[in-house]
């Protein structure tokens, strides 16, 4: 172990001893060298990381990347427990200076260790390990020369010491219960004092935040909103510090230019102060009592948060108060006229109602296209809605159209005086005079039936008049033709006369008689019928056949015409038919 | 002449309340027919009356088995004769406006355009009536653009009145080679979507302002009903190859027009009877569509 040491430390000299740009060249050896002294100081770190995998630095075949990546993985842990060790070291001086005697070594090392890990995180160089030795047997002067080093970097001198003192303390931090306890007190204390540190570091953090980069800016906000979530606020604090270390560094040198920077943009920092205090407070309530902040606050007006939050409280119900009792804004009044409000405020406003009728169409090319496509297809069927020539309605009937004929008449004056005649005298026999087909065909038909009529009711019957018109010769026997079957077939002459009037004594006409005969007469034709009425009362179902004897006792006394006993009906449409056929 | 108009117009009234009389009595002769025809028995209500309608049914021709109301009236000998128009506008026109009513005028076979002056409507009407014109026709404007479009029929004729919107006018396109001119054939006449019975009226009256065409003309004026807004537009068609080929030529101006109101008197009679008026404020005007049928697949904006 000791001579591995030692060609650590031996390397390690040699790495220090070289000049800084040297170590951007990449050279065999000195890797070489740098390599086995950060194994033995992995090793050596190894028993105060409980939860690193590795037993030790694993160097050959590996790429510095997996070298660094080992190194990181024990180192990580390790930052945090030490840094909350320094936190503590840091509130109690005392402590340190008591555990200062009793671990020295120890002490030291850590405080190196912490300062290298310090490094590995800042710095992003290349394969250059900046490491510390980390010997119980390092000299002192070594040490300081490290110091050094790291005071050229960005760490401060006091940071340095400070961070000595508390690495000297560090021991008591195997011993739980107390840990616990002091974590209590420190965090009561800590609030109290983080809000002064808070105000004595915001002053900072706002110059640097204006003129720095966002990054930063974003940072120092981030961690300020970290603290508002952080229970432990050892961490925030220490984030703190590390702003502050920023800010202890260049403010000496660009504190004045900052601060000419800012009052140009912002007004004077003490303006902002208590602004931002109030801020933070305003943050902090739920953390922290009211009590202490108002102890650590050093604002001009002199009014506490709760005083604060009153007053706005106050403004605010002051505003509203004020607001209704006031006419109301006329959007909310209900019915307005245009009198009753400003000028063009209705066009301010986004009114929004129901339109009950639907807009107007716009005219797109499709639209166009659609209504040719409807016109095309109508046109080539050729449906048309044009109006319609409807032919009127004539009123009258047409008049009858007399055609004047300018010829000569055939017939002389006497055959028209002749016509007439006829016409008076024999209607049926009259030639016709129409001059329409349907009406001349009409009357021939109706002569015709006339005819036929006039053969069966008249006894002087005349026989139709010849008509000249051409006809079928049948050969028929003269006889035939000649023959002239009487039409009417008289009774008179079946018939005896005592058939025909049967009576006695003087036949006397009704303007002859007597009044007394005229009473007897009445007389016995009152006899007569009431002689039939009894009869007929007696023979009620042998009524068809009496009533054509009565029918024909009656006809013999006025007419000689007997006709056969047959229903009138009948007979008449038998005769008809025959004649027709 | 006063005279005269004044009985014409009683008659005309009297004609219009008899017909309520009228309907029953076709309702109960069209029920007897109906009744006939089937083989049915002739419902009870009819009985007593049945013979004398009967008789009158066998009278019956097809003029007279219909029931004519005033509204065919009006236009009754409309058909007897070509139209005569008169176009006017409101008073102090614009010079756009008069250029529009310049176009009606050619779009309106036999149509006479009229300065305005300072005539009264009732004067326009009565020498309109005196000079046997058909129909007298009244645009108005707003700032130069015509929003208004009254259509007045003239013997006791119904008066229309539209709105005009998206007018396009011939000045509008100021080349005139593009336009090409205008030809005064009588147009062949397009109905598209006049379903109701008042898009029927609304047609028949835009209907009766042009005269019998020839079948040949190669002019078409289109009234294609959307949701209610009529769209006006005049085209020239061509068929260079076979039947189906067609290619219109669009001349004239194009409008769409918005029926509001159908009185039953002319222009000047102001108590007319009114047989129809839009309702823009009722709840359900949006929906319903009172000209024509909704149709489905309709392209323009609602």
């Amino acid at each position: 172990m000791a001579t591995s040491i030692e060609a650590a430390v031996e390397s390690l000299r040699e790495i220090k001893s070289k000049e800084p740009p040297m170590w951007l060249v990449p050279k065999q050896e000195l890797s070489q060298a740098v390599r086995a002294a950060s194994k033995h100081l992995f090793s050596s770190l190894k028993p105060h990381s409980p939860k690193s995998p590795f037993d030790q630095l694993l160097i050959e075949g590996f790429d510095a990347e997996q070298i660094w990546q080992q190194i990181d993985l024990q180192s990580q842990p390790l930052l945090y427990t030490l840094r909350r060790e320094v936190k503590k070291f840091e509130k109690n001086p005392e402590e340190i200076s008591k555990l200062k005697e009793a671990i020295e070594g120890g002490k030291k090392k850590k405080v190196v260790e912490e300062k290298g890990t310090d490094d590995i995180d800042d710095d992003d160089d290349d394969d250059d390990d900046l490491d510390m030795d980390d010997d119980d047997d390092y000299d002192d002067d070594e040490e300081e020369e490290e110091k050094k080093e790291r005071g050229r970097e960005e760490e401060s001198e006091r940071e340095g010491e400070e961070m000595e003192l508390e690495g000297e303390e560090k021991g008591g931090i195997e011993d739980k219960f107390l840990k616990i306890k002091e974590l209590q007190e420190y965090l009561e204390e800590d609030e109290a004092k983080e809000y002064g540190l808070k105000k004595n570091k915001k002053t900072k953090t706002e110059t640097k935040k204006k003129e720095e980069d966002t990054e930063e800016e974003e940072e120092g906000e981030d961690e300020e909103e970290e603290e508002e979530e952080d229970d432990d606020n050892d961490e925030a604090e220490e984030e703190e510090d590390e702003l502050g270390l920023f800010d202890g560094d260049d403010e000496d040198d660009e504190d004045s230019l900052e601060n000419a920077r800012y009052e140009d943009f912002f007004g004077t920092k003490k303006n902002k102060g208590p602004k931002e205090k109030a801020k933070s407070r305003d943050r902090f309530e739920g953390d922290s009592g009211s009590d202490d902040e108002q102890d650590f606050d050093k604002r001009k007006d002199g009014l506490s948060t709760h005083e604060e939050e009153l007053k706005k409280l106050q403004s605010k119900i002051e505003q509203m108060e004020k607001a209704n009792l006031d006419p109301k804004v006329w959007t909310m009044r209900g019915e307005v006229t245009a009198a009753q409000r400003q000028k063009n405020s209705a066009l301010e406003v986004d009114l929004d109602f129901e339109h009950n009728v639907r807009p107007a169409p716009v005219i797109t090319e499709e639209v166009t296209a659609s209504l040719e496509d409807l016109i095309k297809t109508r046109i080539s069927e050729g449906l048309f809605d044009d109006v319609q020539k409807s032919r009127s309605l004539s009123s009258k009937a047409p008049r009858e159209t007399k055609e004047l004929d300018d010829n000569k008449s055939k017939k002389g004056l006497a055959e028209v005086y002749e016509e007439e005649f006829v016409q008076k005298t024999d209607p049926a026999a009259a030639p016709l005079s129409f001059s329409d087909e349907l009406k001349k065909e009409a009357s021939m038909l109706f002569k015709k039936l006339c005819l036929k009529l006039d053969a069966l009711s008249h006894f002087h019957f005349t026989p139709k008049p010849v008509v000249e018109d051409m006809s079928i010769q049948t050969n028929v026997p003269a006889l035939a033709m000649e023959e002239i079957a009487p039409m009417a077939v008289s009774d008179a002459a079946m018939l005896a006369p005592e058939e025909v009037f049967a009576g006695k004594g003087d036949i006397k006409e009704e303007a002859e008689l007597t009044r007394s005969e005229r009473k007897r007469r009445r007389a016995n034709k009152k006899r007569k019928f009431k002689a039939e009425a009894a009869k007929r009362l007696a023979k009620k179902p042998r009524e068809t056949t009496q009533v054509d004897s009565n029918e024909g006792d009656y006809s013999i006394c006025y007419s000689s015409l007997h006709i056969i006993t047959l229903g009138t009906n009948q007979f008449l449409s038998q005769t008809l038919h025959t004649i027709c056929r | 002449m006063l005279r005269r108009n004044i009985r014409l117009r009683r008659e005309y009234l009297y004609r219009k309340s008899l017909e309520g009389k009228e309907r029953l009595l076709y309702e109960k002769k069209r029920k007897i027919r109906e009744a006939l025809e089937e083989g049915k028995p002739i419902p009870t209500e009819l009985r007593n009356e049945e013979a004398t309608l009967r008789q009158e049914i066998d009278l019956e021709d097809d003029y007279t088995a219909i029931p004519k109301s005033h509204i065919d009236d009006e236009y009754a000998n409309a058909t007897e004769r070509d139209p005569k128009i008169l176009l006017t506008t409101s008073r102090d026109p614009s010079a756009p406006l008069v250029q529009f009513v310049k176009e009606l005028k050619f779009v309106f076979p036999n149509a006479e355009r009229m300065n305005r002056g300072n005539q009264v409507i009732s004067e326009i009407i009565e020498s309109c009536r005196a000079h046997d014109f058909t129909d007298v026709i009244l645009v108005h404007e707003h700032r130069g653009v015509p929003d208004g479009l009254i259509i007045s029929h003239l013997p006791f004729g119904p008066t229309a009145y539209f709105g005009l919107l998206n007018v396009v006018t011939r000045h509008d396109i100021k080349d005139k080679k593009a336009i090409g001119k205008m030809p005064e054939a009588y147009p062949h006449l397009i109905h598209d979507n006049f379903g109701t019975k008042l898009g029927e009226r609304t047609a028949n009256i835009l209907k009766h302002l042009f005269p019998v065409p020839k079948p040949d003309t190669k002019r078409i004026v289109t009234f294609a009903n959307q949701s209610d807004y009529i769209s006006f537009r005049h085209h020239i068609y061509e068929k260079h190859g076979g039947p189906k080929s067609v290619e219109l030529k669009e001349i004239g101006p194009r409008f769409e027009l918005r029926l509001y109101q159908i009185k039953l008197g002319t222009m000047d009679q102001s108590e007319a009877q009114i047989e129809w008026v839009i309702r823009p404020y009722m709840n359900t005007t949006k929906k319903r569509n009172f000209i024509g049928v909704d149709q489905k697949d309709d392209k323009r904006k609602h």
